[in-house]
């Protein structure tokens, strides 16, 4: 061999010729070193590269958890002015929600106030940086009588003050970057004792570890062998951390490797207490429904309705127990054995002198302490919340979100969002428990301010905390005959052709279709009148009037009348729109609802007003944006022929129910599938829907189930004074003439069936009705009215 | 003396100083009224002082304070927010054309032109028996009718 070899190195190209077996185990052991070497060097690149990989992903999650502070999200501020409308529970209710404390000598503090008489209020208010600048703490006192602000001054002096502004509550926290709600803690306000516990459970050599700890993995694993199964983990805090941040529950060896090498890069990049304190705020520790509560400061309100500030450490204990298994220890299904779990831990803490021996012992006899409703402070207004992620959402790229710590300063007023919500609890639990047909009930409700198209209110679940399925923003449905203003405003924009006091065909009417297909519209009574007056036609809901109307207006028209108010879905152009069998969201109504509102000016409706950078500049306003998108004497015209809507028509019993003049439309769907009021005072606007969510019957119009919803809420804002009246003032170029009700031709005042009508300077009837002398009662009725 | 005098020249500097920096300010100030953007607004700018807007007296107290803090604002060149403070009186009544019309008019100033004639419209929806601020408006909706002004 080694002659041959000696050989074969004298004249190798020979030998390779003649011994080809020879060459192959020559070049075999000389290819299998150049393999080994070049597969080493691929593997070590690999690596390199795959650890890089690694690396970069660790960092940039860490970085997206770590620096990005939530964005805030705040209502509306609450102005304080001579003549304001309010109540002290109201202000009392938005001084606790600021976190002010109720004092019983003088306020001293910021962030404190006393009331006296159940009528002044003393308060210091905080410092808080607005969209405007930084207002400084203040005190100030005030008086409130008859639900009215009748005087406000500063505090401890007798100047007064024209305007105040409290600083707004905080109603939610965004996590920008994945758009989930957090609360966060900072590792220094973390109890101590609550360290110390998590540390001797989870991970005692925390502090000396480099991410790993063989010791404990060596112990666990010894642990399972005994056990025949996994009964222990070995994983250190870090490696908790990873698996939380980046990788899925299953247990495979490459997840394992993955998880200990990304634990390694995790400990080389950051400090340990960023890491502890990235942990606190990550840990999985249970399921609301589809809301995972993650982070101590989360579970600590969820679980005990408070900061983890204020807990005891019993509670502590069981936060900590739970980080082992929040479903199998879930505290409010399995309490026996979330005491069990406490309990252990509750020991650790004895062992590792957290507790004494007489603590222990009360601590490991005390019942959970669980808080009978969790709250979360993301649950509080959840489709409001949701409007305000995706309008954030559609503005801002990534890069921005990700710069968090933004300040979104919106208009929600809890203040009436609170009583939106008790409406729908109420009024849905009446309706169903008054109705046999009307079960399984949702609903949405939208309230906003009419003249600068600003959502103050909205709810979207019949459970109006409940982080669903957003009613308001995609549910579309039929909205039947809210579609008519807007026929009779295109017809009435062409004053020459249609007045209020135009006479409509009431007469059965058939519609081809297709070929084989014909549409007979009906009237709701099912009856026809033969003819009827244009305002009436409105007010009384009349179908067939409205499509014979709508036809001759042009569906084309229509649909630009549409869009000029407000709506941006396309409208399909076929007879049966007319009776609006088209779908729209709530949110769309109340964009269409609006303009009529605000006599002809469109303000596209929005929630977000400003927003701030986490440094406190400026970074975006939302201005207010309106445009005058309908000829103003047209829309009074209709705006009339809506306010009689509430006095005669179809939404009368609100003349009954509520003081202050409104304007509104009821709008009911086929089978009633879907019950809809849309109606304003002067300053607000509400659109309420109820339907279900398998779209098929309520059993109830819109007169008997939203109106009764929107009467419920308008009732409770008018109770502190905050309706004012829908004051229809007419604008230049319209005059009111006396019209003979039958035939719409002109009438006199002392005429029988005399009624007066606003009309469009020039377009009033010329013919003249003739005039029987109207009795005495109607004329008496005539002056009440 | 020599402190006394010396004092004196002082002061007569500062105050010629004074004057230069008042000056420029009047000029700073007269050049951005007088509407880089609009020229025709000068035969309105001509009859105001800071905003020009008929008489607001009239408005309840906390609308007042609310349009001194937005004066001043504009003042302080800060146009959005002074169009923020007068939104927040909008928000508090919005009924009251002349803060409408003060809102035209910052559109106008930040060359907004369509957003000043839809404010300006706004203000005219609501205006009660003010002939004047009704001819202001009407001069942001249709420039050429400035003549009216005068």
């Amino acid at each position: 061999m080694v002659k041959k070899k000696a050989k074969s190195r004298k004249a190798p190209t020979k030998k390779r010729k003649n011994n080809p077996s020879k060459k192959k185990s020559g070049l075999l052991g000389l290819l299998f070193n150049q393999y080994l070497l070049s597969g080493l060097l691929v593997f070590t690149l690999s690596l390199i590269g795959y650890l890089f990989y690694l690396n970069t992903k660790v960092v940039d999650k860490m970085s997206g958890r770590i620096w990005s502070l939530p964005s805030h999200v705040y209502a509306r501020p609450l102005e304080l002015y001579q003549g304001k409308h309010l109540s002290v529970e109201q202000l009392k209710s938005e001084l606790i929600q600021l976190e002010y404390s109720q004092v019983k000598n003088r306020p001293i503090k910021a962030g404190q106030f006393r009331i006296l008489n159940n009528s002044h209020f003393e308060l210091i208010s905080r410092d808080f940086t607005f969209w405007d600048g930084r207002q400084k703490s203040q005190g100030i006192r005030l008086s409130i009588y008859n639900n009215k602000l009748s005087a406000l001054h500063k505090l401890y002096s007798d100047e007064s003050l024209a305007l105040f502004r409290l600083e707004p509550v905080k109603v939610a926290g965004i996590y920008p970057a994945t758009q989930q709600e957090r609360q966060l803690i900072k590792l220094e306000e973390v109890p101590d004792d609550l360290v110390l516990a998590l540390l001797a459970v989870e991970d005692r050599r925390f502090y000396t570890h480099w991410g790993l700890d063989p010791r404990s993995i060596m112990r666990a694993m010894l642990a399972n062998v005994m056990a025949g199964g996994t009964v222990q983990g070995g994983s250190t805090l870090t490696q908790q951390l990873v698996k939380n941040l980046f990788l899925s529950p299953e247990r495979t060896l490459t997840r394992k490797i993955n998880e200990a090498l990304m634990a390694l890069l995790l400990e080389l990049n950051y400090d340990k207490s960023v890491i502890l304190e990235t942990y606190i705020n990550e840990v999985y520790l249970g399921q609301n429904g589809a809301q995972q509560i993650h982070g101590f400061e989360l579970a600590s309100q969820y679980y005990f309705a408070t900061s983890l500030k204020k807990i005891r450490r019993d509670q502590m204990a069981l936060l900590v127990g739970l980080v082992k298994g929040p479903s199998w220890y879930a505290p409010r299904r399995h309490k026996k054995r979330a005491i069990e779990r406490r309990n252990q831990v509750l020991k650790l803490m004895l062992e590792q002198g957290a507790l004494s021996q007489a603590q222990f012992n009360k601590y490991s006899h005390l019942d959970l302490g669980l808080a009978s409703k969790p709250r979360l402070s993301s649950n509080r207004f959840p489709a409001l919340i949701d409007l305000v992620k995706r309008q954030l959402k559609s503005d801002y790229d990534e890069d921005d979100l990700k710069s968090s710590g933004l300040k979104v300063f919106t208009s929600i007023d809890p203040l009436i969002q609170a009583r939106a919500q008790a409406s729908v609890k109420r009024v849905i639990s009446q309706l169903e428990s008054s109705n046999k047909k009307a079960e399984n009930l949702q609903t949405s409700l939208i309230v906003a301010s009419s003249q600068q198209g600003e959502i103050q209110a909205m709810v979207s679940d019949r459970q109006p905390s409940f982080p669903g399925f957003n009613r308001s923003l995609d549910a579309v449905r039929q909205i039947g005959s809210l579609i008519k203003p807007a026929i009779y405003l295109t017809a009435l924009q062409q004053p020459q052709k249609y007045t209020l006091a135009t006479p409509l065909d009431d007469t059965p009417l058939h519609i081809k279709t297709t070929r084989e297909e014909v549409w007979s519209p009906q009237n709701y009574d099912k009856k026809f009148s033969g003819s009827i007056l244009l305002h009436k036609a409105l007010e009384k809901s009349r179908n067939v009037p409205t499509v014979r109307l709508g036809l001759d207006v042009g569906l084309s028209d229509i649909s630009d009348t549409l869009h000029n108010l407000g709506v941006a879905r396309n409208i399909p152009a076929y007879p049966s729109m007319t009776l609006g069998a088209f779908n729209l969201s709530p949110l769309d109504v109340a964009n269409m609802y609006q303009t009529f509102a605000a006599n002809g000016f469109n303000v596209p409706l929005k929630v977000i007003r400003e927003v701030l950078n986490k440094d406190g500049r400026p970074l975006k306003r939302y201005p207010l944006k309106s445009h005058m998108a309908i000829d103003e004497k047209a829309i009074y015209l209709v705006n009339y022929a809506l306010h009689q809507v509430t006095q005669s028509g179809t939404a009368r019993s609100l003349a009954k129910s509520l003081s202050p003049l409104v304007a509104g439309k009821t709008g009911t769907t086929d089978d009633l599938r879907d019950s809809w009021f849309a109606g304003f005072s002067d300053d607000q606007l509400a659109v309420v829907w109820i339907g279900r969510d398998d779209n098929t019957s309520t059993g109830l119009t819109g007169s008997s189930g939203a109106l009764r919803l929107w009467t419920d809420l308008f009732s409770q804002l008018n109770a502190t004074g905050e309706v004012n009246s829908f004051s229809l003032q007419p604008p230049v170029g319209i005059n009111n003439v006396w019209i003979d009700e039958e035939s719409g031709a002109l009438s006199e005042k002392n005429c029988s069936g005399a009624v007066e009508l606003p009309f469009i300077q020039g377009s009033e009837p010329t013919e003249k009705a003739a005039c029987k002398s109207a009795g005495i009662i109607e004329q008496i009725k005539r002056f009440f009215n | 003396m020599q402190i006394s005098r010396n004092h004196r020249t002082d002061k007569t500097f500062f105050q010629l100083n004074l004057n230069v920096y008042l000056s420029v300010f009047f000029i700073l100030v007269s050049s951005l009224l007088s509407g880089c953007t609009q020229p025709k607004l000068d035969a309105v700018n001509a009859t105001n002082s800071v905003l020009p807007v008929a008489d607001s007296r009239n408005l309840p107290e906390v609308i007042q304070s609310l349009i001194q803090q937005s004066d001043q604002q504009y003042l302080n060149k800060d146009l959005s927010g002074s169009l923020a403070t007068l939104e927040r009186a909008v928000r508090i009544n919005p009924r009251y054309a002349e803060v409408w019309s003060r809102m035209a008019q910052i559109y106008l100033q930040q060359g907004k032109v369509e957003q000043a004639k839809q404010h300006a419209k706004r203000s005219n929806s609501v205006i009660k028996n003010n002939a004047q601020l009704k001819a202001f408006n009407d001069n942001i909706i249709t420039p050429n009718s400035a003549e009216h002004l005068n």
